[in-house]
């Protein structure tokens, strides 16, 4: 069997703070394969944040390793993992296409190229005519579009991201999942997706891995063979979402016992 | 066109009033226009006071080394203090504490070290130069939006990037609005140094004209300072504009 593209093993990670150390992840293991939609759900304050943020090599590790494609991560590797952040962070003195190449500006792409490839995925973005806007002058669901345009800009075999339609209102949410499966598809890309939306998961994953209240650790993890688009109301996802559902209710129940 | 009149009509009015009050008082105390004009224009052709040129010129160019002074080491401090938690937290409060302290309490001691040619005024332009613009940098890389810099780090982004495609974008207007006030405060460093003890320089002929009681010259040189100072700050606000149109 061939080595799994990521390979997180048996990673953890303590914060210290004020009131004393707090363990955000103990001994969490996982690998994904190549071309994987892999979604890590979990409690607030599970560390999925910090998991995400040691694949993009953010945050340090203090015991275990992340492998990406056989080598550990030592720092971000912007030619091999591009992150969509839940804030998307766009800079708010350059345009749409600005925002969106660069990625390719800091690898020091010529700027008509990286203008080319910017202005290319402004269709499949659904923001063809916004090219000279600001983000000001966007709205939420479009703000995250740039975001995500900007990361699938620079062409990674992989793409974190981080809770990117948590501040979207629930219709937003449900169709922008629609169109981030599209693109999904249509570029072959490795997405490891960090929710707490049981039907993001469902409706985009083929597995699904629950991390437990902090500190956290994978929990278990659910294989979604089904076909996209998903039905919704099948009896098969309606089944795996009173699963899901029992295997986070635990979890979350003790986050906010903690809290 | 309708405002322009109406400005023109405050002005006429504004400049009536003064010459009415000035003749009722005392004409010499309070200068009407009918004494300022004059005096200004003899000032202009250079007749009352032959060598303006070079004096005028003597401050502009303190006023310009002073701000330089202050935009370099603002700067430098700014950032240092900004960038590097240990070293902001050992001098801010420092600077703060100085800040605090009415500047004008160091010029008897920047005479006694600089002596009373240029090199004290300079001093004191900069000493009131140095700290809005240090300040500024300051609440300019508190102000960015610290998501920024992550998203440029995860792009792979190093330090010298992230200060240069993030950090200075993001605080430029309120980096400007900084270092417009430090402009007026080095303008008005130069000139009260000049006052409090100078031989040359706007502010001597003030002093001279005002120790004279030639009080229509007085008005005039005072008018000639004031359009320096404020074509450089329609200068700065102009530079202003432009940034904040930048950053937003």
């Amino acid at each position: 069997m061939a080595a799994p593209l990521i390979a997180i093993e048996g990673v953890s990670r303590r914060y210290v703070t004020a009131s004393g150390p707090v363990d955000a992840l103990r001994d969490v293991s996982l690998s994904v394969d190549t071309g994987e939609f892999c979604t890590i759900i979990g409690p607030s304050g599970c560390g999925k944040s910090t998991l995400l943020g040691m694949l993009g090599g953010l945050v340090a590790l203090d015991a275990g390793r992340v492998l990406i494609a056989g080598r550990p991560v030592s720092g971000p590797d912007p030619r091999t993992v591009a992150t969509v952040f839940q804030d998307p962070g766009l800079y708010p003195w350059r345009t749409v296409v600005e925002n969106i190449e660069f990625g390719l500006e800091l690898q020091g792409v010529a700027h008509a190229d990286r203008r080319r490839t910017a202005t290319e995925l402004l269709g499949p973005l659904g923001l063809r005519g916004f090219a000279g806007k600001y983000p000001r002058e966007l709205s939420g669901g479009m703000r995250q579009r740039v975001a995500i345009g900007r990361a699938l800009a620079v062409d990674t075999p992989i793409v974190l991201m981080d809770e990117p339609f948590g501040a979207l209102d629930e219709q937003t949410r449900m169709l922008m999942g629609e169109w981030l499966l599209e693109i999904w598809r249509r570029t072959g890309k490795t997405v490891i997706f960090v929710t707490h939306s049981l039907h993001e998961a469902l409706a985009l994953s083929g597995r699904v891995a629950v991390m437990s209240a902090r500190p956290g650790r994978i929990k278990s993890v659910l294989e979604l063979p089904m076909p996209y688009p998903r039905a919704m109301e099948s009896p098969e996802i309606v089944a795996l979402r009173a699963k899901l559902w029992h295997e986070i209710r635990e979890e979350s129940a003790r986050a906010m016992s903690d809290a | 066109m309708k405002t322009a009149l109406a400005r023109l009509a405050l002005l006429a009015t504004a400049l009536l009033a003064w010459e009415v009050v000035a003749r009722v008082g005392s004409p010499l105390l309070y200068v009407p226009p009918s004494a300022a004009l004059p005096a200004l224009r003899d000032l202009l052709l250079l007749r009352s006071y032959p060598d303006l040129p070079s004096h005028l010129a003597l401050t502009v160019r303190e006023i310009a080394i002073a701000y330089a002074l202050s935009v370099v080491a603002g700067l430098a401090v700014g950032f240092a203090l900004g960038l590097y938690r240990t070293v902001g937290r050992a001098y801010g409060p420092i600077l703060a504490a100085l800040y605090a302290v009415p500047s004008v309490i160091w010029y008897p001691s920047l005479m006694l070290f600089f002596g009373l040619d240029a090199a004290s005024k300079i001093a004191f332009g900069f000493l009131l130069g140095f700290f809005p613009i240090t300040l500024a940098v300051l609440a300019g890389i508190r102000q960015v939006n610290p998501q920024l810099v992550v998203v440029a780090r995860a792009f792979g982004a190093r330090p010298l990037t992230i200060f240069v495609k993030v950090l200075v974008p993001g605080m430029l207007f309120t980096l400007v609005g900084g270092m417009r006030t430090g402009l007026a405060l080095s303008v008005i460093g130069v000139i009260v140094g000049e006052i409090l003890g100078s031989k040359a320089g706007m502010g001597a002929l003030i002093n001279h004209a005002y120790g004279l009681l030639r009080t229509a010259d007085y008005v005039a040189l005072v008018m000639v300072t004031l359009a320096v100072i404020a074509a450089s700050d329609v200068t700065a606000s102009l530079v202003e504009r432009r940034a904040r149109r930048w950053t937003e």
